[in-house]
């Protein structure tokens, strides 16, 4: 079942250049889809487009049947689509872990009871339950990152949108942010939009969007996607480190199949050797 | 210029108790000029700490241990830090964080103007076009500009200019590819070596990402906890790599899979650098085909 | 930089810790209202209020020390008072008198009963900061200013600004010691120099610090907005202060002191004699 369609949409935010150009995708419900491009291709505006952030200049985003062009819709969208940022330290608002998840909740006018359940829950969820009235200030990166995703999981979205979120994160945050979304995916059935540079993150994905000056010019599962190199690297992207060291290994004459994007899959295909 | 570290400690909040986090704990190092320099360890076991003591941001307390940059000793209260400072350039994790001037040259010649009070016009000027061209940036058509008008990547760009632009021997960065997108990764990685083969004698880099040390650095040293635990080359810290485990360090790629074949019974002893282990593999696969034959 | 404490608060779970915030504000503004009662020469009453803030202090079991601290600010300014006191009073017995300066006995009691005062005021003062933190304090001006809304003050937005500025400040605090790492490291010189040179030297601090603010500012901005924030139309609040046993003392034992001083007024002639 479609959950967000993405028709002909154009934006520019100073009338002039502009930023995303007759863009066209659809996201179905529980699928982990992964954006990627370099810095300026367009791709965090998708993000803010997808919570009504902004309106499309042109053609018409829908997030479960509702159009950001309709201003009623507004916070209809932003309750089913929630957006976690890049910067950790900007986009906490309260002094303490559970005042700061209660912030969403509250907007919407939850009574009080059931916010502290969301609370609750929303902490279970990112596995920060233990850090519930202590101060943001004190956590580590990884670990705020989680509070923002718990303070979004409080609105109890459809949709989670990860804009850059582990781009300022150790390798550590990195992975305790992506195994959090994983599960949220897998075990909530959460949908997924996840917007990075880092190529390694879109392996998880079931399905990648490559944007480049605006456009969405390729999409497909990571497989196809990372065998189009030729393209990825003209536009300034980088195949994973696993991937380059198998095509080096192929071209000495090592065979090798195709296909190969983790570390751990070129281990086993060299111990088949 | 050599640096060496003896026994270098460092307390935070020393006087409060209860409140006193040793950051370093008796570090002894030498970093040899020509090197290429690597620091790994997670958040918070004291590489920035560390890093920071070498331009006498933290200056040396007393009996903390000793440190000395070629001819200076910084753990002398009277060291002459900055002249120190001007041999030793610090890159910080985003660099364009601190840009502040109106115009792009007043903002790289700002160290310039610090450091020399009586150098020429004509001095500053030229010494602002090198940095810049270095750094790959067009003089003529970013002098004039704001810093804040330029691209994210240009901006680091304008930042760096101004830390070399008094031609440091020494240049500390730490987590400087940190937000960059794999393009500006890569180039940022050429613009290092482009710097180390020219006045820049040596490069300490402190970086999470560990493909990007081994491949760069001749030595690395790994952190934890304020103590320095492990220090050589890529291929002496990587051929064992227990500790590293203990330590919940993810690994180079090239590691990783070296130790993959090493369970299998292959050798495919390597340093670590792609290159390196592609020969390795290489080299092994034919010999093992030479034998089935 | 990282574990700078901001204002004074003294962790602990004590009695007074435990009083609700609103009641700790009202008891503090009665208290000082009580010291200003205490009339000229009634040296009954400050040690009344003494007394009070001594067993406030063991109550709170906040060291004396820091208590007695929060003097130390605001020391030269008690001098400063109690010395153009003491030398330009001229009521009263004149007690010595050389060249333009005269001191009187009016002059040492005026200066005497200024230090007790000023001293009385500050050490009530910092009972509260020391056993309420500055969320709570937040939240308790907040909840005492609801009466406001009925003459149109945004006593909402004021709470949430202030609530977001407590939140920033050890991030900025962070931030600004970074600043001027990297500016020393390209040599600048905050130490050296006359006043205005030192001025001079802080633009390359300020003006970064000023940037980095307003572009956190946009995106906490952003975050907000994808969090649902409208205002405060419908709008419910998570945090709920209680009053109980423990607020019921409080109120009993300011209660007390002011009748007391009220009573020392009326009587205390007949007291001392």
């Amino acid at each position: 079942m479609q959950i967000i369609s993405v028709e002909n949409v154009s934006y520019s935010y100073d009338k002039q250049n502009m930023a995303i150009k007759n863009v066209s995708f659809s996201v179905q419900r529980g699928e982990y889809v992964s954006i990627i491009g370099h810095n300026g291709s367009g791709k965090s505006t998708i993000a803010r487009l997808l919570n009504a952030l902004i309106k499309p200049d042109e053609g018409e985003v829908t997030v479960d049947g509702l159009s950001s062009l309709d201003k009623k819709n507004l916070f209809e969208i932003r309750k089913r689509v929630g957006v976690v940022f890049q910067n950790p330290d900007n986009q906490l608002v309260a002094s303490i872990v559970e005042d700061d998840v209660a912030f969403g909740p509250e907007n919407l006018g939850v009574p009080r009871e059931e916010i502290g359940e969301r609370i609750e829950f929303a902490l279970s969820a990112v596995g920060m339950t233990e850090f519930r009235k202590s101060s943001p200030v004190r956590l580590s990166g990884g670990q705020k990152q989680r509070i923002a995703i718990a303070g979004v999981l409080a609105l109890k979205p459809d949709v989670l949108v990860l804009d850059e979120s582990t781009a300022m994160l150790d390798p550590r945050g990195r992975k305790e942010v992506l195994d959090v979304v994983e599960k949220l995916n897998k075990e909530q059935g959460v949908t997924v939009i996840s917007i990075t540079h880092y190529m390694e993150e879109t392996v998880r994905a079931d399905r990648v969007l490559v944007m480049d000056g605006g456009e969405l010019i390729l999409q497909g599962c990571p497989q196809e996607i990372f065998a189009k190199k030729d393209v990825l690297t003209a536009i300034g992207l980088e195949i994973p480190p696993a991937m380059r060291i198998a095509e080096k290994l192929v071209a000495r004459g090592v065979p090798l199949p195709s296909g190969i994007l983790t570390e751990e899959r070129l281990g086993e295909e060299l111990c088949k050797l | 210029m050599q640096i060496v570290a003896q026994n270098l400690t460092y307390i935070y909040s020393e006087k409060s108790k209860g409140l006193a986090v040793r950051a370093i704990d008796g570090v002894t190092v030498t970093i040899n000029e020509g090197d290429f320099f690597g620091i790994i360890g997670h958040t918070g076991s004291g590489k920035s700490t560390f890093v920071q003591h070498l331009n006498g941001l933290i200056k040396v307390g007393k009996d903390k241990g000793g440190l000395t940059v070629g001819e200076y000793d910084l753990s002398d209260k009277k060291c002459d830090f900055k002249g120190l400072r001007a041999k030793v350039g610090m890159v910080f994790q985003y660099p364009e964080h601190q840009l502040f001037a109106e115009t792009v040259f007043d903002d790289v010649a700002f160290g310039l103007k610090n450091y020399g009070k009586d150098l020429s016009e004509e001095q500053i000027s030229s010494a602002v076009r090198s940095a810049l061209e270095i750094v790959g940036l067009d003089y003529d058509s970013v002098k004039e500009k704001s810093p804040f008008e330029l691209s994210g990547g240009q901006k680091r760009r304008v930042a760096i200019a101004g830390v070399i632009v008094t031609k440091p021997e020494v240049l500390v960065l730490d987590e400087p590819v940190a937000g960059l997108d794999p393009r500006g990764k890569t180039e940022f990685i050429d613009l290092l070596h482009r710097l180390h083969k020219t006045f820049v004698k040596t490069i300490i880099i402190v970086s999470h990402d560990m493909n990007l040390v081994c491949e760069n650095c001749n030595r690395i040293g790994v952190f934890s906890e304020g103590k320095l635990v492990k220090e050589g080359s890529p291929k002496e810290i990587f051929s064992s790599l227990d500790q590293i485990k203990e330590l919940k360090l993810s690994l180079p790629v090239t590691a990783f899979l070296t130790e993959v074949l090493k369970e299998k019974g292959v050798n495919a002893d390597n340093d670590f650098t792609e290159d390196g282990f592609v020969d390795a593999v290489v080299s092994a696969y034919m010999e093992r085909k030479r034998g089935d034959k | 930089m990282k574990d700078v404490s901001f204002g004074q608060y003294y962790p602990a779970t004590s009695f007074a810790h435990k009083m609700d915030a609103r009641i700790k504000i009202l008891i503090i503004i009665a208290y000082i209202v009580a010291v200003f009662l205490v009339q000229p020469f009634h040296f009954l009453g400050f040690l009344a209020c003494l007394v009070f803030v001594i067993v406030s202090t063991i109550v709170a079991k906040v060291p004396f020390m820091r208590v007695l601290k929060s003097i130390k600010g605001i020391l030269f300014f008690i001098v400063l008072s109690a010395v153009l006191q003491i030398f330009f009073n001229a009521n009263g017995k004149v007690l010595l008198s050389w060249s333009f300066i005269t001191i009187t006995d009016q002059g040492l009691l005026n200066a005497g009963f200024l230090i007790a005062r000023i001293t009385l005021v500050v050490l009530g003062a910092s009972l509260l900061t020391l056993t309420t933190s500055p969320v709570e304090i937040a939240d308790g001006l907040e909840s005492l200013m609801t009466p406001l809304k009925w003459i149109k003050f945004p006593v909402h937005e004021f709470a949430l600004i202030m609530s977001i500025a407590l939140r920033f400040i050890p991030t900025l605090l962070d931030e600004t010691d970074r600043i001027i790492k990297a500016q020393k490291a390209r040599g600048a010189d905050f130490e050296s120099g006359n006043i205005f040179k030192r001025i001079r030297a802080l633009i390359p601090v300020l003006i970064p610090l000023l940037i980095g603010s307003f572009r956190r500012a946009d995106e906490l901005a952003d975050a907000m907005d994808a969090r649902c924030y409208a205002g405060s139309k419908k709008r419910t609040k998570y945090k709920k202060q209680t009053l109980t046993f423990r607020d019921v003392i409080g109120v009993l034992f300011i209660a007390g002191l002011i009748v007391g001083i009220v009573f020392l007024n009326k009587f205390y002639l007949f007291l001392v004699i």
